[in-house]
């Protein structure tokens, strides 16, 4: 076999078994921990409110929240890396601070992504999320 | 550990296959086209550090993919700027992996035609690590 065929064949056998490796611990990770307060079954993760029963700006907000927050407050917004935002108790003119300056080391600003209208629906959405 | 302990993790070690794959890449093509010296170790200099940077680069991904996994928790694709990150990351990295370990059998036997092949994979994966880096910073800046 010429060096160069069994060089691409060893190369790509590697590439897809760390691939495989890196999937398969992934799928670990995606199980909830033991102890994790904010672990929840897959049934629990679906967002609390159904669709039809967000105005329409709410659906927007949570439109929003999904492509741009859920990874780190997690799918169904109860928390993740970022904290749970259920019965969020700050106000419009805070929640709107905190999107647009972000949080130091904690959160990125949303500044250049969001506009006032993108807020007002987010705000929308997080006022729904209520236990 | 906590999660911050990966973020930062990621943030330290993300940068290293970038930057080898980059550098891997611009001393092969000038392994091809800088003018030999006349012992012929000049342009066998460039290859040699084209190869030892692909290398680490490969060694360094594994430590880049994992703390990445850690600070998801195993999302594999996500949405928004993620979703953008994983579609250049997963092909990047099996890329850096399958040149590393071809270059690893092939050595400094390969033929022209290989290596020109194997350039333009490695220019390829350049762009993909690019890419990848590009969508990383616009989820850590911009959500």
């Amino acid at each position: 076999m010429r060096i160069e065929i069994k060089g691409a064949f060893i190369g790509i056998t590697a590439a897809a078994c760390l691939l495989a490796g890196t999937f398969s611990l992934a799928q670990m990770l995606q199980y909830p921990r033991a102890g994790d307060s904010n672990a929840t079954s897959p049934a629990q993760a679906s967002p609390p409110q159904a669709a039809a029963a967000l105005s329409e700006e709410g659906q927007k907000g949570h439109n929003l929240f999904d492509h741009n927050c859920a990874h780190c407050h997690g799918d169904d917004a109860r928390g993740d890396e970022g904290p749970n935002l259920y019965n969020l108790r700050k106000s419009d003119a805070r929640i709107t601070a905190i999107v647009k300056g972000g949080i130091k080391g904690e959160m990125p600003s949303f500044a250049k992504k969001f506009n006032d209208g993108d807020i007002q629906a987010l705000i929308a959405y997080l006022r729904t999320l209520k236990e | 550990m906590g999660n911050s302990i990966w973020v930062k993790m990621h943030g330290g070690t993300t940068h290293f296959p970038i930057a080898l794959v980059m550098a891997s890449v611009v001393f092969d093509l000038a392994g091809v086209i800088v003018p030999d010296s006349a012992d012929r170790s000049r342009q066998a200099g460039f290859r040699a550090a084209g190869y030892y940077t692909l290398l680490l680069a490969a060694l360094g991904s594994i430590g880049a993919v994992v703390s990445g996994l850690m600070i998801s928790r195993g999302q594999l694709w996500g949405r928004g700027n993620l979703a953008h990150h994983h579609t250049f990351l997963w092909p990047a990295f099996g890329m850096v992996v399958a040149l590393a370990g071809w270059r690893l059998v092939v050595g400094s036997r390969a033929s022209h035609g290989a290596f020109k092949i194997y350039l333009a994979a490695s220019v390829l994966t350049g762009g993909l690590m690019a890419a990848a880096g590009y969508w990383g910073g616009e989820l850590m800046l911009n959500g």
